[in-house]
């Protein structure tokens, strides 16, 4: 699939439960994310569904129920859109769904089941994999590795180290309030280490350092061609933020933190020279 | 009453809050930067007498009381525990009744019928819409015979039963009405409710058959007959509980319901029905979330506002008139798939409110509903749950317990205002339906709706077991399941009974019911010589459906 094409997604509440919060949260988060989300309202037949899913021209049809029919209804318009010759439009449910079900539901052709509590990066994620769809590359927005940032208690010690001990000159030193770090710079080649030292005990690094029970790498930094774009690409892809927007850091940059848990525990960071 | 004047107070706090309190946040840094109920409203750290506006009198009366903050009765549960009342019903009539007589068995003091999504909106089982949902969220109940099964050695003069039914509450109710009938069971010995809130299903439920005006209508002529006839019988329970399940706030809840309760009284005066004699029976209905102190604050808000509504705007002269009774339910989306025993918790917590608050009678949820419907075994933790808070926690044996509080004081009064100032727009665009049909009150719900579930995701809002405290194996619960085979067994049961009954008179008896829906009539007397000839609901519903019309949902999002 294009990459440029909005993904087009039919939400719908097949049957005669009338419960739609979970629908239309879903329906509003994925069109947050920048899909085509159109979404049919309470008590639609399977038919119906499926004829709306050919008119609206959809990837994928998301369904939803809560009144316990979904055994019944979900295969019916598996059913329905593949008559039509659309069965190559992936079909995914959720709702109240008891785990047992979910292997006859996905033997009937329901690509997947979500049960509440799931969080929408699952599903996003989800439907990109189901469409395969070739997001812009993150390396296409990465130029380089910018830094890595090694947090050390006292900053004298780390210049100490780095300039006498190993021999790198040290670019500069700098406080970034917001951060509530001060920083030393050296250049390594292409790249830099970064040196933080925390200014106040509720810094983030300092914090960090208590975790970490000591000094040590606090996270890769990558300088991007449009950071806005790159954070974008990111959360389509499921990754979760840390900063939705990016802010002033350390040279003026624009930088944004990617959230740990989505990067294998390495605080990755995005910035871009302005 | 205060010795120290209010300018000292204000000065010592203003010292406090510049160089105690902010001076130790700074060396030890808040959990978070701002605290957020689940409604959105931020708490401050402390309350003190500078938040509360206080004239007691005024604003909190005594119990049984104008203006009712503290409680509809003068001694409360000291007097008799609230009814618990277990929301139950699944499969067919035989395996409800099953269920009821054991929940009666285990000291359960009213039944709650829940019904099937066919039934709720009209449909026989035989219907090709209700394929699928045959008994799936209640019971089924398609003619007389059904409803005869369901109550089968329950003698309707020692329960209360309140019913989860609303478009066709007429309808329901006119089949009670029947059974007791031939139980020996005189109309006016009937005591119960039925939901018959249409304007929430508008809003949030979805279980709407006709158009406003009709559906108005019907639920008009439904206060008018019980009036009259069936005197103990709560002709409505107007629902916020929906409305906040679909994600609105709590202030959103009050709100919009006391609006669609405005919008009754309207109705029922213009059709010329007396308002002290219909007001007393109203009843409402409604959720209790997470958050124990703002809902406890809510339940007070709401009975001040409806009182004051009463008396202001409507002018009733009785007290029972301005009495907000309510059912409450523990919040169903509160509870999670995940890890579901933690739900045991939630729900003791919720029951807890709910009885601060003062309600009248409650269902707590079971464990296993964000999974299926509940098991024999969860629903009895659910009832003992209950039973536990009424008879060992000391919780019911004071009245108000938690007035004075300056927090709960605070939260009230915010709650009562931001209430009065939906109803105000509201009453601005033209009363509830017109609300409705704009939009406006979904939309409002949608938003607060996202927004909490977007503070889950962004993990602002911790749900243990879900974005926290997570557990990798999960242990499998035991499941209720409904056996597809009763979608079978309730078609043929009602084709016997349409070859059974006398066909000529049941055609008759919708002909003359067609006819009144085209005039003006009270329906409910031909609904019941209806429903005694064994017409099905089904064809009841139609009957109505071809004079009244459908309503068809404005999509929102």
């Amino acid at each position: 699939m294009l990459k440029d094409k909005k993904i087009r997604v039919l939400i719908a509440k097949p049957g005669l439960d009338g419960h739609d919060r979970g629908a239309k949260y879903v329906a509003k988060a994925l069109a947050d994310h920048g899909m085509e989300v159109i979404y049919t309202g309470i008590r639609q037949t399977p038919e119906s569904i499926a004829n709306t899913a050919l008119q609206e021209d959809v990837d994928i049809v998301g369904l939803s129920c809560l009144s316990g029919a979904h055994n019944s209804l979900f295969p019916k318009v598996v059913e329905e859109l593949k008559n039509k010759k659309a069965g190559d439009i992936v079909v995914f449910g959720g709702g109240v769904i008891p785990k047992d079900d979910i292997p006859f539901l996905k033997k009937a052709g329901i690509s997947e089941v979500f049960t509440p509590g799931t969080p929408i990066r699952t599903i996003t994620s989800f439907i990109y994999k189901a469409l395969n769809i070739e997001t812009a590359p993150a390396e296409q927005f990465i130029k380089k590795l910018d830094h890595i940032g090694v947090a050390v208690t006292s900053l004298d010690e780390g210049i100490k180290l780095y300039a006498e001990g190993m021999g790198l000159a040290l670019g500069g030193v700098e406080e970034v309030p917001e951060q509530k770090v001060k920083v030393a710079f050296f250049k390594v080649g292409d790249t830099n280490i970064e040196l933080l030292e925390p200014t106040s005990p509720d810094s983030p690094v300092a914090k960090f350092m208590e975790k970490n029970q000591g000094p040590g790498i606090h996270h890769v930094a990558y300088e991007v061609t449009n950071i806005e774009k790159a954070l974008e690409a990111a959360k389509a892809r499921g990754m979760r933020l840390i900063d939705e927007k990016p802010r002033t850091g350390a040279h003026g940059k624009k930088i944004a933190f990617l959230h740990p848990a989505s990067t294998m525990k390495v605080l990755t960071e995005y910035c871009q020279s302005c | 009453m205060l010795k120290m004047s209010k300018n000292e107070l204000k000065n010592q706090y203003q010292h406090w809050f510049e160089k105690v309190y902010k001076k130790s946040i700074d060396k030890f840094p808040e959990r978070c930067k701002t605290f957020k109920t689940p409604s959105g409203a931020e708490v401050n750290p402390i309350y003190t007498p500078l938040d509360n506006d206080f004239d007691y009198l005024e604003k909190l009366g005594l119990p049984g009381e104008y203006p009712f903050t503290r409680g509809v009765q003068p001694n409360m549960y000291r007097g008799r525990f609230w009814t618990m009342r277990q929301y139950a019903g699944f499969g067919n009539a035989e395996e409800s009744n099953k269920r009821y007589k054991y929940l009666l068995a285990q000291g359960q003091t009213g039944l709650s019928i829940a019904f099937d999504l066919p039934t709720q909106i009209g449909y026989d089982s035989d219907h090709s819409l209700a394929s699928g949902e045959v008994g799936k969220v209640g019971v089924a109940i398609d003619t007389l015979a059904d409803m005869e099964t369901l109550f089968a050695g329950i003698p309707l003069n020692k329960v209360s039963t309140s019913m989860t039914i609303n478009a066709p509450a007429s309808v329901l109710l006119a089949m009670y009405i029947a059974v007791g009938e031939k139980q020996g069971v005189a109309r006016k010995d009937l005591e119960g409710t039925i939901q018959n809130d249409i304007l929430k299903e508008y809003i949030a439920r979805g279980t709407y058959i006709f158009p406003p005006k009709p559906s108005l209508r019907l639920i008009t002529d439904i206060f008018d007959f019980c009036t009259r006839e069936v005197p103990k019988w709560n002709t409505i329970s107007i629902s916020g509980y929906h409305i906040r399940e679909a994600g609105s706030t709590a202030a959103q809840e009050v709100g919009f319901t006391l609006a669609d309760a405005i919008c009754y009284v309207e109705a029922a005066l213009k059709k010329g029905l007396k308002l002290d004699e219909f007001a007393a029976r109203l009843s409402f209905f409604f959720n209790a979330h997470n958050d124990i102190l703002e809902e406890v604050a809510k339940f007070r808000a709401a009975r001040r506002l409806w009182a004051k509504i009463m008396r202001d705007r409507f002018g009733a002269k009785e007290k029972k008139s301005m009495m907000l009774r309510f059912h409450t339910q523990t919040a169903g989306s509160t509870l999670t798939a995940q890890q579901p025993d933690n739900n045991i918790m939630r729900v003791a917590y919720q029951a807890l409110a709910s009885v601060l608050g003062g309600t009248q009678s409650l269902h707590t949820n079971s464990r296993d509903e964000a999974l299926a419907l509940p098991t024999e075994h969860s629903v009895t933790i659910a009832l003992r749950t209950q039973q536990i808070l009424a008879y060992e926690s000391g919780a019911a044996d004071q009245v108000d317990p938690l007035a004075g509080s300056y927090y709960i004081e605070a939260a009230t009064d915010r709650i009562e205002k931001e209430a009065m100032e939906y109803i105000e727009k509201i009453d601005q665009m033209g009363g509830m339906t017109a609300a409705i049909e704009a939009g406006y009150v979904q939309k409002n719900i949608q938003e607060a709706s996202y927004n909490y579930m977007q503070s889950i995701e962004k993990n602002e809002r911790v749900i243990v077991g879900v974005n926290k405290f997570e557990a990798k194996e999960e242990t499998p619960i035991p499941l209720l399941r409904v056996d597809p085979i009763i979608e079978k067994n309730q078609t043929e049961k009602l084709n016997k009974v349409k070859a059974s009954r006398n066909n000529d008179k049941v055609k008759a008896s919708l002909k003359v019911l067609q006819n009144a829906a085209s005039g003006s009539d009270n329906l409910m007397p031909h609904i019941i010589d209806c429903v005694k000839e064994y017409a099905s609901l089904g064809e009841i519903c139609d009957t109505l459906r071809g004079v009244f019309g459908e309503y068809k949902e404005n999509v929102v999002i």
